[in-house]
């Protein structure tokens, strides 16, 4: 067994150096600049009322976005010292509807980031706020940069729909998306962390969090890590990047809100049996194939009547499970009744809180209910890992279910 | 699960460096990223924090504090965040995080600014919050003064630099709360660093902690 070379600890840092200086990093090199650069305030972008009330915040951080199907998002960014870039009051409104709250509060609640052969164990916030990277025009293509380190831009996000006409060019209906994009960049350690809020034309809100940068150059056994390098000596260790996610979701308005779980019984045979569950109290729940959740307002109803309601896939997590002492590593999803000191998923920063997200869920009914959602990424290292690392994503999806009675994109 | 084991290394040695960190109302604090852009004359409910709320909350948070443990040095301003609870939305209110590593207390303190005073204090111990600015160059003034910690820093910056490393200011630094199930760090303010060189490479400093109750460094052992 090789061990890591102990107590000689950093003094051999230079052996297993990340080379490449990087151009963000040098530009966020410990001191920031005092004074804003001359890219603050988008000019004209006044404190209006959007439709549907007034917004809570003004310019430069009020988002409205208007998507060319006629979809429209509203919402205020702050960049909050411990979580980050965080995003309030965030409100949608379909084309040729009435603007729905959707958020009151998203924001990364943590990034724990264990290493396979045990140690160590990253808690990666870290003061979010404090790691946010300075970005360059470059790193805001077709948007606007609020301030200097959150952007604002819109994208293409391939066909909306395609429905053929069977020969009539009237009937054929193809539409390209769009999506707004709300976006910062933290530096913590040899890590760079991109963290993207994505509002599509179609309603969906895709929370991703993607870690690029370099690679820690930790080395490990064989059996814990990846040959990088020429032949076998460097073994990068292997590690994991558990993201969790808090979300306020306030449908409608802050009290009543439900979560449902949804499961299809009837594997191995043909058919397939929907089951409910309606969480009354603070759950933990974990991932299932086929199982979905959705947080609704069973009083606020489309006009088909019918319940609007948020629904949420997490289906992509590599499903991490610590030791005991991590509890928080064992669920997939925590629905927890709001209190305003619980805002982290562990390392909570309030006192006289619970710490962690596996204790919020004590039994408390629920009528305004946070979703918590955990996605991990088991990160093996590869030999394209090399600087600059290709930036790997992990999220999920978030997608309107029966906000609207029809779709409402022309 | 393995256990962690903490090593103390030479508290004595260091116990100087931060003996004389005091508070110094009105330099402002730590800075603070969300205070980046001009102030609005009267901001919305839900705008970020002024930096001139975020001084007059610090201002108004310590002076409400016992001032004995600010003159000592054993009490600190961390940082101010806004106060983004559901109660009371319209109110422009600031939480003031201060850390006395004497008693290993958090106190946050609720500032409603129009008011201009504290309007609610929650105190405890065993929270960490992130580390802030001033104390990620504290933990690396501890490292500095280890003995065979801060030679190692001083010459993996010399060899990174070509030249020798006059004070922390010439490091890249971010800190991590480390906390442990037993041992020093279970009460303690402990902060893991990442040390960046200007050559670009990172100091291999997962296994050292900076103990900023005890003004000791810990190696972990694994
Ligand atoms: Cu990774």
């Amino acid at each position: 067994m090789f061990l890591r070379i102990a107590l000689a600890a950093f003094v051999i840092a230079a052996a297993h150096a990340t080379p490449a200086p990087r151009a963000t990093l040098a530009a966020a090199s410990g001191a920031r600049p005092a004074a804003p650069a001359g890219n603050a305030a988008p000019a004209g972008s006044v404190r209006t009322a959007p439709t549907g009330g007034a917004a809570a915040c003004g310019s430069p951080y009020l988002v409205d976005q208007a998507l060319p199907n006629g979809a429209r998002w509203r919402m205020c960014w702050e960049m909050r010292t411990i979580e980050g870039l965080t995003l309030n009051h965030v409100v949608y409104t379909p084309r040729g509807g009435a603007p729905q709250n959707v958020l009151r509060s998203a924001a990364l609640a943590q990034i724990h980031v264990p290493y396979d052969s045990g140690e160590p164990r990253y808690h990666d916030l870290g003061s979010l706020g404090e790691s946010a990277i300075a970005l360059t025009a470059a790193d805001c293509p077709g948007g606007e940069r609020r301030g200097t380190y959150v952007c604002v831009t819109t994208r293409a996000r391939g066909h909306a729909h395609l429905k053929d006409g069977f020969g009539d060019e009237e009937a054929r209906r193809s539409r390209q998306g769009e999506e707004l994009v709300v976006l910062s960049g933290y530096q913590v350690g040899w890590y760079a962390y991109v963290a993207e809020w994505v509002f599509g034309d179609d309603g969906s809100i895709t929370p991703r969090l993607g870690a690029t940068g370099s690679l820690a150059g930790t080395v490990t056994t064989p059996g814990h890590g990846w040959p990088i390098g020429v032949g076998r000596r460097h073994f990068e260790e292997s590690h994991s990047h558990n993201v969790f996610w808090r979300l306020d979701f306030d449908v409608d308005a802050a009290t009543r809100d439900a979560v449902e779980q949804y499961d299809f019984a009837g594997t191995g045979t043909k058919r397939r049996f929907m089951v409910r569950t309606r969480f009354a109290t603070e759950t933990r729940a974990v991932n299932r194939r086929m199982r979905w959740w959705r947080v609704l307002d069973p009083r606020a109803l489309n006009a088909d009547r019918h319940p609007i309601s948020w629904e949420i896939d997490n289906s992509d997590s590599a499903e991490y499970r610590g030791p005991a002492d991590e509890a928080f590593t064992r669920a997939d999803l925590y629905v927890t009744q709001y209190h305003a000191c619980e805002r982290l998923a562990t390392q909570n920063p309030l006192p006289r809180c619970r710490n962690s997200v596996d204790r919020y869920v004590s039994g408390e009914r629920l009528t305004d209910p946070v979703v918590w959602v955990n996605v991990d990424f088991h990160h093996v290292a590869r030999d394209e890992d090399a600087d600059p690392m290709p930036v790997h994503w992990q999220g999920f999806r978030v997608l309107p279910r029966d906000v609207t009675a029809k779709n409402p994109s022309p | 699960m393995r256990g962690v084991m903490m090593l103390a290394v030479s508290a004595g040695a260091v116990a100087t460096i931060t003996a004389a960190v005091l508070l110094l109302p009105g330099d402002g604090g730590p800075p603070s990223a969300r205070a980046e852009l001009p102030a609005a004359v009267s901001p919305a409910p839900g705008d970020p924090l002024t930096p001139d709320e975020i001084r007059r909350a610090g201002d108004i948070a310590t002076d409400a504090g016992p001032r004995a443990h600010f003159a000592a040095g054993r009490a600190e301003l961390l940082y101010v965040e806004r106060d983004d609870g559901k109660s009371d939305e319209g109110a422009r209110r600031a939480e003031a995080y201060v850390y006395d590593y004497g008693t290993d207390t958090l106190t946050v303190r609720t500032v409603d600014l129009a008011r201009g005073k504290v309007v609610r204090e929650v105190s405890g111990t065993g929270t960490q919050p992130p580390p802030s600015k001033r104390e990620e160059t504290r933990a690396a003034e501890l490292i500095l003064a280890h003995p065979r910690l801060g030679e190692g820093m001083r010459a993996a910056y010399q060899r990174a630099a070509g030249k020798p490393l006059r004070s922390t200011a010439d490091l890249w630094l971010r800190g991590l709360i480390y906390t442990a199930p037993r041992g020093d760090c279970a009460e303690h303010r402990c902060v893991r660093l990442f040390v960046r060189l200007p050559d670009g490479t990172f100091l291999d400093t997962s296994r050292v902690v900076a103990d900023l109750s005890a003004k000791k460094v810990h190696i972990l052992e694994w």
